[in-house]
Order: C-alpha cells, then structure tokens, then sequence
C-alpha cells in the first residue's frame, strides 16, 4: 500500500512535471524562438506608418505676388475592421460628404482596413463631420490631411503657371517644369493605435520631418501681365482671330515679362477646359513668321559684310522670276537701300540679301538665331521649329525663307531673334524663373542669364536696330505701333496661313509684330501674333494695322508701369487707327 | 524558572525587520512612482497630441486665411470690384509725376555709388 501510494505520488509529481515542462516548454518556444514573428504581427495589428505630407511649393510672381497656393483640405478615410456602427454612419457621412448611400456601403463593406471614403474635404466640412463622430461615438472613420491647389488669379497666366494632378504632381507649365522644387519630400511616423483606434502618443517610432516645397518667384511680373491680358482680350473681341499671343521680354537677361495666349482657361476649372485651350502656343505653336524673319536676312547680310545699310538693291519693280516662279512685292519698287527693304518690307530685297551670302551661310545665321532648336525656356512642351537644311531646300528656297516661308518657328524664338538685335547681337536664353526660395525666404538657387552666343556684331545689330526705327514711321509699314515719346525698332509680318492638308488657306493670315523700345536702349520686346484675324476686308489684315496698334497699346502702358522717360522731343505720332471691324461685337 | 519561560518568546530582530519594511516600502513606492509615471506619461502624451492637433489647426485655418487674403486681393478680384464700382483709379496726372534721372551702372560694386544724402560719407 505504501509503495502503491508513493508510486502515485510519483506518477502524479511526474504528470505535473511534465505538464509544467510542457508549458516552459511552450512558454520558451513564444516568448523567444517565435518572438520576431509574433511581435511582427502584434506591431502589424498596432503599429501604422504615418504618412506626414509636405506642402507643394508656393509660385510668385516677380514682386512675390502669389500666383499658386495651397488651401488645407481633408482626404476621409475609414478602417472598416474599426466600425462600430454602421447603421448610424452611413446616414451621417452621406449627408456631410454628399456620397450616395449605396455607394458607401458598398466601399465599407468587408472588413479593408483602408477606404478612401472622399478626397479634398474642405476643412469646415471635415471639423463638422469630427464632431458629429464623436457626440455619436462612432468609430472607424479617420481625417488625413491633404491640401489643394488654388490659382487665385484663375485663367491669367494659366499657361504659365499651369497645373498639378490630384496626387499634387505638376502636370503643365512651371508647375510641371519645377516639379522637382516644388513638390517637397514627404515624412514619416510610426504611430500605435489602441483598441479604440486613436494613437497612443507614448509608442511613438521613428519619425522623419517632411520638407515643405520650395517658392518658385517667376520673371513676370502680374502688372505687366494685366496689361497684356486686358489688351489680348480687346483684340480678341475686336478681331475674332483664332489664336492669338503676347509676350513681353527683357533683352538684356532673357526674362520673360509678360505672356498670354488665347484660347485660355480657368485654372481652378481646369477639369473644364479643353485640350485647345490648354496649349502655351507661345511656345509649342509653329507658324510661318512672315516677314518679320526678314531680319535674319538683313543681319546676317550686314554681318559678312555683304551689303551696307545705305547699299542700293534693285527690288525688280515689284516681280522677280527666280528659279522659274515669280515672287511679288506688295507694292513695285525700283532701288531701295538694305534700310528700306526693312522699311518698306520687300520680300525681293531680302531674297537679294540671302542670296548674297548663299544658302549655307543664310542657314548657318537662321540657326544661330535659335531657330530650329529649343529656347531652353522653362516651360514644358516645348518645340524647336522646323528648319530644313540647304540640302533639302529647293531652288527657289532661298528666295522665300528670307520672308519668313518654309520655314516653323514658335513666338518665342521670334521674339528671342528680335531680342538679340535689342541685345547688341548676343542671344540670350529666355526664362520665366527668377529664383528658388525656401519658405521662409532664404534663396535656394538663382537663375542668372544666359548668354548663348554672339549671333551678329554689336554694330550690326545697331545697324539693323537703326533700320527698323523707320517701320515705326510715316514711311514704314507700321506707322501705328508707335508710342508717343518713345523710339521704337519693329518689324511687321503678314503670312499666310499653312492648310494642315498642305498648301495655303485662302484669305487666313497670320499677323504680327515686334518691337523694342526705346530704340536706344531697349527695356523690353514686345511681340503680338493674332493668327486669322477678321478685318472689314482682307486688304486691311496686315501686321502692321492690326497687330501695330495692338503693340502700341501694350508698350505705351507697359513703358509708363516702368516708369520710362518719354523724350519730350518726340513729336506726337500719328494716330494709331484701329482697322474696320467685322462683324464682331464691340464689348 | 526564568529561563525555560524566556525560550518561550521569539525574538524579533527589529533592525532586520525596520530594514525589509523599508525596502518593501521603497519597492512599493517605486513600483507607485513607476505606474504614476506612466500615467503621467499617457497623459502628457495625449496633452502632446491635443496640442499638435490644435497647432495643424491653426495652420490650416492660417492657410484658410491666406488663400481668402489671395482670393481678395487677386488682380481678376480687384479688377471684378473695379467694374462693380467698389473701387476707383485715378490715373496720376503728368505734372504729379517727378522722375528722377538714374545714375549710369557703375562698372562694378567697387565703384563709387552716388547717393543722394552727402553726409552720408562722413
């Protein structure tokens, strides 16, 4: 009996050893061979990520008025393992985020722990929703913050500025270019949540501060914008063209001023604007120049010494046959000096000058003046033109380049040629970025000009410079685009406009002008591109009377905003009539 | 007789029982401290939060702020007020404007800057 009873003691001491053993033994084996992974999954369950969001850069103009900003919204999120009562929920968030019900059980359904429920929340719509949770102590439904982009200005400037994605990533214009400076670099945060779903401040993990956007200050300033905006809005409703563009530049740095286009849209509707309206023809837009290019002809035959200004050219009394295809003057001209080829625009006397040099080297200055590449111009989507080399020209090629045919150029590398005869001959890239700034305003980077080479002789481009003062006259074709007090040095152009389908659209011009001013000292270039203006009739659709007062507008007010001296002396210009209108209402 | 009654009592070592009492009781203490700690830890943490929250709010109602400020002030804003008849512009005449000829660019920042004040050099 006795033995009998110590083996039960035994047997029971050993059933509980092991039993203790086996607990250790389970014990050792979760508390440390299986620690890595179950604390993995117990951190899964707690420990989230916190995405801290960097704020998108601001964009400013020249004198730091604000051209984009960000407004705070918020992106509503839910954790549908977190919901506590769904019955109540979703009448609330489908009257506070104006989500049809369906739709919303239908995303809270299942048990995701992540639900985009809405994005772009206005802030006092979000504060609302938050209380209305918790006086009804409903879980499971939580707030990100997010930003949008707001364009206070709405469409002026939009081709400049452009515009962001809904995932804050630019998309067009400097918002696309700068993209990299603006954006900013987003931080992190491990955070742990307790049962109820709110953070436990006391676990928090690694933590990364985000780096808001840097300040992107442009070259334009709004002033000078306005001034161009309102003026392409008169001339849109006065002339009805199809296209039209502004810009104003700086010769000495390449700073883009001022640049509008039409077809426009409003920035914060961008949703409804159309793939039309969205293009910067100003720098994506080809166009035969006309003869405005025929300064390329007159400077690069100046510049080899060719010609004189005061050389005398027969221009054919008005028709010369080359290469067995007649070219016209708009008017028949006997002797005209290389100045008064400008002057007076003779498409002959330029084919003359071109061909005086011959077609390498006619090609060689086209290309030197920056056509058939990119500006370099800040700004995305920007095309080269299309120069074709000698090689590919016909015979009757080098008569019609030199008045801007055959040829594809953007606004902007016309208005970067006409800089450069304003600029002493050196060709300066454009740019429509001042500098980089941090957000409490500590300078990052600033873009200097760049000179990208010497195109012509300072005294060439003097010469020519001195030229084009008389288009700007009684004896010129753009009488009209004179401003009171100011020299001006403009060339006009009239072409033709090119037939997608091949060949020329009958009775559709492209009109335009530029100029510098003053004449001496050139503060900026103004150019003007109304692309199938609508005149009483055709004979009145020339750059000169129609994009020629459009100009003189523009420059008048442009020079009083920058405070330039008139000269006293100057007498009163004539008038700058306006040519008949259309049918088009006059608002 | 004195004795055998003296075996009767067990005695109590005082300073070995002052010494557990007061190790317990720092050990109490401590464990007290820990867990008020603690919870004063919790608490800073969600004061923490609270603040951090009403500091994002602030932020955002400041931003809030600022995009109205933008809206406002925007040229298309003002221009809207203008044609409406809020604002006036009156252009400044000729005669009000005084120009002031600007020096020529000196060659480099060394150079001399002409200034307007003549005291100024001394």
């Amino acid at each position: 009996m006795k033995w009998n009873s110590r083996i039960r003691c035994a047997l029971v001491c050993l059933g509980f050893t092991v039993l203790f053993s086996l607990f250790s033994f389970r014990l050792v084996y979760l508390q440390m061979i299986k620690h890595e992974e179950y604390a993995g999954l117990a951190a899964e369950k707690h420990v989230y990520k916190q995405a801290i969001y960097a704020e998108r850069g601001l964009i400013l103009d020249a004198n730091d008025e604000v051209l984009a900003h960000n407004t705070p919204v918020e992106t509503v999120v839910a954790d549908a393992t977190h919901l506590n009562n769904r019955q109540s929920l979703i009448p609330l968030l489908r009257d506070a985020l104006q989500i049809p019900a369906g739709e919303l059980s239908d995303k809270l359904e299942g048990d995701r722990r992540y639900i985009i429920l809405k994005r772009g929340v206005p802030e006092a719509v979000a504060i609302a929703l938050k209380e209305n949770l918790r006086a009804q102590n409903l879980r499971g439904i939580y707030f990100e913050r997010d930003s949008t982009r707001v364009y206070p200005n709405g469409s002026m400037l939009c081709h400049v500025i452009g515009f962001t994605d809904f995932e804050h990533r630019g998309i067009q214009g400097v918002e696309a270019s700068m993209e990299e400076y603006l954006h900013g670099q987003d931080g992190y945060r491990y955070i742990e949540h307790n049962r109820a779903g709110q953070e436990m401040v006391l676990y928090r993990g690694q933590e990364r501060t985000p780096r808001n956007g840097y300040q992107v200050h442009l070259t334009i300033d709004l002033n000078l914008q306005n001034i161009v905006e309102n003026e392409i809005d008169v001339a849109m409703r006065e002339y009805t063209p199809q296209k039209a563009t502004i810009i104003l530049m700086r010769p000495r740095t390449g700073e883009v001023l001022a640049m509008a286009n039409r077809p426009h849209f409003d920035l914060n509707l961008r949703s409804e604007a159309k793939p039309e309206q969205m293009k910067n023809r100003a720098v994506i837009d080809m166009m035969e120049p006309g003869s405005t290019f025929k300064i390329v002809a007159a400077a690069a035959a100046l510049n080899e010494h060719k010609v004189r200004l005061d050389t005398t050219i027969f221009c054919e009394n008005g028709l010369w046959n080359f290469g067995g295809r007649p070219l016209h003057d708009h008017k028949p001209y006997g002797d005209l000096s290389v100045r008064d080829i400008l002057v007076k625009s003779s498409n002959i006397g330029a084919a003359k000058l071109a061909i005086s040099i011959g077609d390498q080297r006619f090609y060689e200055y086209i290309r030197r003046f920056g056509f058939g590449e990119r500006t370099g111009i800040e700004l995305p989507g920007e095309i080269g033109g299309v120069i074709r080399p000698p090689q590919s020209w016909s015979k009757i090629s080098i008569t019609r380049i030199p008045m801007g045919h055959e040829v594809g150029v953007t606004p902007l590398q016309m208005i970067s040629a006409m800089a450069t005869i304003a600029n002493g001959g050196k060709l300066v890239t454009p740019r429509v970025v001042k500098s980089i700034t941090t957000e409490d305003g500590k300078t990052q980077s600033t873009f200097s000009p760049v000179v990208l080479r010497q195109v012509i002789a300072p005294e060439t481009a003097a010469q020519i410079g001195n030229a084009l003062l008389g288009v700007v006259s009684d004896r010129g074709t753009a009488a009209a685009a004179a401003v009171p007090g100011f020299t001006i040095s403009g060339k006009t152009g009239t072409a033709q406009k090119v037939s997608p389908k091949g060949g020329y659209e009958q009775g559709k011009y492209i009109v335009s002008f530029i100029g510098y001013l003053p004449s001496d000292h050139p503060e900026f270039v103004g150019l003007v591109v109304l692309d199938d203006a609508h005149t009483a009739t055709p004979e009145l659709n020339y750059g000169g009377l129609v994009a020629g007062p459009i100009f003189s507008r523009v420059a008048e007010k442009a020079a009083r905003y920058l405070d330039l001296e008139p000269h006293e002396e100057l007498g009163k210009p004539p008038v700058a009539g306006r040519v008949a209108l259309t049918n088009a209402p006059r608002h | 007789m004195h004795a055998p009654r003296r075996k009767a009592f067990n005695s109590v070592n005082a300073a070995s029982l002052a010494r557990w009492i007061v190790i317990t009781a720092f050990l109490a203490l401590t464990g007290l401290v820990y867990v008020y700690l603690t919870l004063q830890l919790y608490h800073l943490g969600e004061h923490k939060k609270a603040l951090e929250n009403e500091l994002t709010s602030l932020r955002a109602q400041n931003n809030v702020a600022s995009v109205q400020i933008a809206a406002l002030t925007s040229r298309s804003a003002m221009q809207r007020r203008l044609k409406e008849g809020y604002l006036k512009m009156v252009p400044i005449s000729e005669r009000s404007i005084v120009r002031l000829s600007a020096p020529p660019h000196p060659l480099g920042e060394d150079a001399v800057q002409p200034v307007a004040n003549k005291r100024a050099g001394r």
